[in-house]
């Protein structure tokens, strides 16, 4: 049985894979968006209310867990910290040359973001059937998360 | 606004995440270059003619200093022109599952307390942020956009506006220096005007002098507008002309918000690392207490519907969903009815049987269409009440995923009687449709009625003895539920008169019904009869066989099914719709008109109808004004919506209109499914 560790492709390709064998990676059962929350303004905030559509599937804590650390994540990517204006004025000072061969200090932390997904993926929604994908795919406006379909009790 | 066939095929359709190949306009580079031209030619012919006497004569330092200047220039000039203002990547078609017609053009969120719109972009598929802009020059959306700048070739956004501000000011200074610079030059040379050096640094001088004006001009502006934390495009369009702007933190804030803030990141062209995660069944379940499990049944639907209406959020046919809430259900298409317990009580297993009719709400007819203003009100009005508390049936019906199939879906397409405007033209569904005197007042009642139908579990239909509606003693034994009919008497009331008002419009089509609903009217019956005046027609629909009785909860399974019976028969009078309410409302007057509602009881229920009739003209104020023809068929009035809707449904269905995402072939089959007749009501 395949496993995805052969399965490379991007996960909209899962489908077109579990369509072909059944018994390999579960198929996209449907997908839920977490969208922003922009009661404080244009601050990149998810909403931390879990939806309905999960409610069976992940304990509320630990959804609501998840997406408070991805806020506090983005919030300090776009920080107005000591870091991001060194930042700037070396970059005034080198014409900007400096981006190419620095990171951002926002890029570090959507690194950070982006291992902290998988993390998560790996240890918690994985095993319940779910993913969340990075919101910095979707522009930073919704985090994708796709539910799997259970098939043990769809039977 | 954008009409059937408008933004759901959007051009964003090539690439998922990237814009369209855009056509090579020449044109479109000549104010670029000039400026490019400009800037340095005058720089270098400065450098050359005027710096070495100043070098000699002056200081060392000023060429140094004008030559620092000018990188510094150019260097902001070539970010503000290369650099990705924040482009927002299309969203990809599973983002957005609603059908066209349903989903309002405008969503409402409130940032610091004041309400703010966004807008549906039909191009890039989603409701753009706050801020964000499309721009028809580039095609695309952009964050935080400030204006499309010609003289860059560039949007001007989150991500380069720094740059752009910073050259403003840099070049500002540069024309300064320039011209400041060759003025001392041509001082010191009055009686050598006609070297050619004299005559280069003189040119200079007034190609210099010539854009002072101007640069000078916008970068006062744009300083002001960073001091006041807005884009051009606010401040040109007028957005916050006495009013106050969202987004602003304060002078010194909004300035070092501006220059100090770290680069944001670039949303196209992302490296995209696919995970690589095993994910297999079986998976884990949170456990449920049986409370959860009862509300979960309850409101399953529901709840989807309400984080639906606040998130938008697409979600497939609920068919895992419900399988993970419930024991494993029985071997039908089972996502049909999400609300359903699963269990084989007698009226679980009617119920299934029902017909998913419902998927007609969902293609609610422009009841809304015709007054914006009125359904952005609406749509605020019901954003805020569904916002403050989970919303019962109509709510969550509206928006509920699965409301292709579902009862939800005709209370969607009802509510949408007060959702916002069309989105992409047809019918409608609100974002918020609260249920409180929506125009479709008896459509509300209608979607109420068909929620409540749909989520009631049979034992609490007939476990309580709420009372201002039935829907609300359905929904006592799970909190959320009870809100919005608890918002007053007089909307519960006016919705029982509208759920009673249909019912009797139903009772033309006795035969049509299936036996299975019966039982849920049954019980609504009990809870409503004490409260309402309909208690005398209550007891007559009662006493029909197969008459669904006063009580609400299948209200949106008889009237769409019987509707959908003659819709199917007049598919082609009711796929006119634009979706405009008269339409629908004539289409399904000529659909009643052959069966005559005899089996009504006359004396009872033309009170009821009449006072439905102007409960119903007080809020329907477009369905009354655009289609006059209701005023004489009263029992028409709400079913119309399903007629329609189904009818659309069906004409989907059948055509895979482009116009509608083609549904689950739930509609038409279910409806086919509903011929068998029902076991009858029992007394």
């Amino acid at each position: 049985m395949l496993t995805a560790a052969t399965n490379t492709q991007p996960f909209d390709m899962a489908e077109t894979h579990s369509l072909q064998d059944m018994r390999q990676q579960a198929a996209i059962a449907s997908k839920v968006f977490i969208q922003r929350d922009y009661t404080t303004g244009t601050m990149c905030q998810f909403q931390t209310k879990l939806p309905s559509d999960l409610e069976a599937r992940i304990d509320k804590q630990q959804f609501e867990e998840t997406v408070r650390t991805l806020n506090n994540l983005y919030a300090e990517a776009e920080k107005l910290g000591s870091q991001s204006f060194i930042e700037g004025c070396l970059a005034c000072l080198t014409a900007y040359t400096v981006f190419l061969c620095m990171e951002t200090h926002y890029e570090k932390v959507l690194k950070k973001i982006a291992k902290f997904i998988q993390e998560q993926n790996d240890k918690i929604y994985a095993p319940r059937g779910l993913l969340l994908t990075d919101p910095i795919e979707r522009g930073l406006r919704v985090i994708e998360v796709t539910i799997f379909e259970d098939r043990s009790l769809t039977r | 606004m954008p009409g059937f066939s408008g933004g759901g095929i959007g051009a964003g359709v090539g690439g998922p995440a990237s814009a369209p190949p855009r056509p090579f306009r020449p044109s479109r580079y000549v104010p670029v270059s000039a400026a490019t031209l400009f800037l340095v030619g005058s720089t270098t012919l400065f450098f050359c003619f005027t710096c070495p006497w100043l070098s000699e004569q002056i200081s060392f330092v000023v060429p140094i200093y004008v030559a620092v200047m000018f990188l510094f220039t150019l260097a902001n000039f070539c970010m503000a022109t290369f650099m990705d203002p924040g482009i927002f990547p299309r969203a990809e078609e599973d983002e957005d599952k609603e059908d066209d017609f349903r989903a309002p053009l405008y969503k409402t969120v409130e940032i610091k307390g004041i309400q703010v719109r966004m807008k549906w972009c039909s191009t890039c598929r989603f409701y753009r942020p706050p801020r964000c802009s499309h721009c028809s020059v580039c095609d695309n959306c952009v964050e935080d956009f400030d204006h499309h700048c010609p003289w860059v070739n560039n949007c001007i956004g989150r991500r380069n506006y720094r740059y752009f501000f910073l050259f403003l000011v840099s070049l500002t200074t540069h024309i300064i220096n320039v011209f400041g610079f060759g003025l001392v030059y041509v001082l010191h040379h009055r009686d050598e005007l006609d070297t050619p050096h004299s005559a280069v640094t003189m040119a200079v001088m007034c190609v210099a002098g010539l854009f002072f004006v101007p640069v000078a001009g916008l970068t006062g502006f744009h300083i002001v507008l960073v001091s006041r934390g807005r884009t051009t495009n606010e401040q040109v369009t007028g957005k916050f002309r006495g009013g106050v702007n969202p987004f602003t933190n304060g002078c010194m804030r909004n300035i070092t918000y501006v220059l100090c803030r770290s680069q944001a990141p670039r949303y196209l062209g992302r490296a995209h690392c696919p995970q690589e995660l095993d994910i297999q069944p079986p998976f884990l379940r949170p456990s449920l207490t049986e409370a959860q499990l009862e509300a979960k049944v309850l409101d399953n639907g529901i709840q989807n519907d309400r984080h639906r209406s606040q998130s938008k959020s697409s979600s497939d046919p609920i068919e895992s969903q419900s399988a993970d809430a419930e024991p494993p259900p029985p071997p039908k298409p089972d996502f049909r009815y999400p609300g359903l317990p699963r269990a084989d009580t007698e009226e679980s297993s009617l119920l299934t049987e029902a017909p998913p009719t419902p998927s007609m709400f969902k293609y609610r007819p422009a009841t809304n269409s015709p007054g914006r203003n009125h359904i952005t009100h609406q749509n605020k009005m019901i954003r805020g009440e569904s916002l403050g508390s989970p919303s019962p049936t109509i709510l969550q019906s509206s928006r509920h995923p699965s409301y292709r199939s579902e009862p939800s879906s005709l209370d969607g397409a009802t509510v949408v009687g007060g959702g916002a405007g069309v989105r992409r033209g047809g019918g409608d569904r609100g974002e918020g449709p609260g249920s409180s005197g929506l125009p479709a007042g008896g459509a509300s009642g209608y979607s109420l009625t068909g929620r409540s139908y749909t989520s009631y579990p049979s034992s609490l239909v007939l476990s309580t003895g709420s009372h201002s509606s039935s829907l609300r003693s359905a929904h006592t034994a799970h909190n959320p539920l009870a809100t919005l009919q608890s918002e007053g008497t007089t909307d519960t009331s006016y919705k029982s008169l509208a759920n009673q008002t249909p019912r009797n419009g139903s009772l033309s089509y006795d035969s049509l019904l299936t036996p299975s609903e019966s039982p849920e009217f049954e019980s609504a019956a009990h809870e409503l009869s004490p409260q309402k005046p309909f208690q005398p027609s209550g007891v007559m629909l009662r006493g029909q066989t197969e008459m669904v009785s006063p009580g609400c909860p299948l209200q949106g399974y008889t009237s769409p099914f019987l509707s959908a019976q003659i819709a199917q028969q007049r598919e082609g009078q009711l796929l006119q719709g634009s979706a405009t309410f008269s339409s629908p409302h004539r289409a399904y007057l000529r659909a009643v008109s052959p069966t005559p509602p005899s089996s009504f009881g006359p004396t009872e229920v033309h009170p009821l109808i009449h006072h439905r009739h102007h409960q119903d003209t007080r809020v329907l104020r477009t369905p009354s004004s655009s289609s006059p023809g209701v005023h004489s068929l009263d029992p028409p009035v709400s079913p119309p919506p399903r007629s329609l809707s189904l009818a659309k449904s069906q004409a989907s269905h059948t055509e895979g209109g482009h116009t509608h995402k083609p549904r689950p072939p739930v509609g038409g089959g279910t409806v086919g499914g509903h011929q068998a007749p029902l076991p009858p009501l029992p007394p």
